[in-house]
């Protein structure tokens, strides 16, 4: 599936409530760390660096928003303002991109 | 100076700042050299 274009600062202010998923030129290498994130066409390189944000990724493409992710991942509430900034990171990386609700 | 509210603030913002750095790392391999 495509990504849904946007043209706000995904860092500056991530929405948690939509639907996200991993861009299509991302490969993910699992490490003991985390993983390893390669977008193949801005050649940047992620390091996550923690299994539960590989986990929060991961079900990005199968929760209905970002929110639902971090749950099903048991991101504790008090971690949830951490994990948004990451995604947003990922996001202003091109890592990760909205995807149309269904 | 704990009880100054500014000092709070940035207190706060350099501790998110570190989360940040904890959780995702990005690194370009633009200009690298060698085998890939």
């Amino acid at each position: 599936m495509a990504c849904a274009v946007s043209t706000e600062r995904p860092r500056a202010s991530f929405d948690l409530d939509a639907a996200w998923q991993l861009a299509a030129q991302v490969q993910v290498r699992p490490e003991r760390f985390g993983a390893l994130l390669y977008h193949f066409g801005t050649r940047q390189l992620s390091f996550l660096k923690s299994p539960a944000l590989l986990a929060v990724v991961r079900g990005l493409a199968t929760q209905p928003s970002a929110r639902a992710a971090c749950r099903a991942a048991d991101v504790p509430d008090a971690q949830l303002a951490s994990y948004r900034r990451a995604l947003g990171t990922l996001a202003a990386a091109q890592m990760i991109c909205r995807r149309e609700a269904t | 100076m704990a009880d100054n509210p500014a000092t709070e603030l940035a207190s706060e913002a350099t501790e998110d700042v570190v989360a940040d750095e904890v959780l995702v790392e990005e690194v370009s391999i633009d200009g690298m050299c060698g085998v890939y």
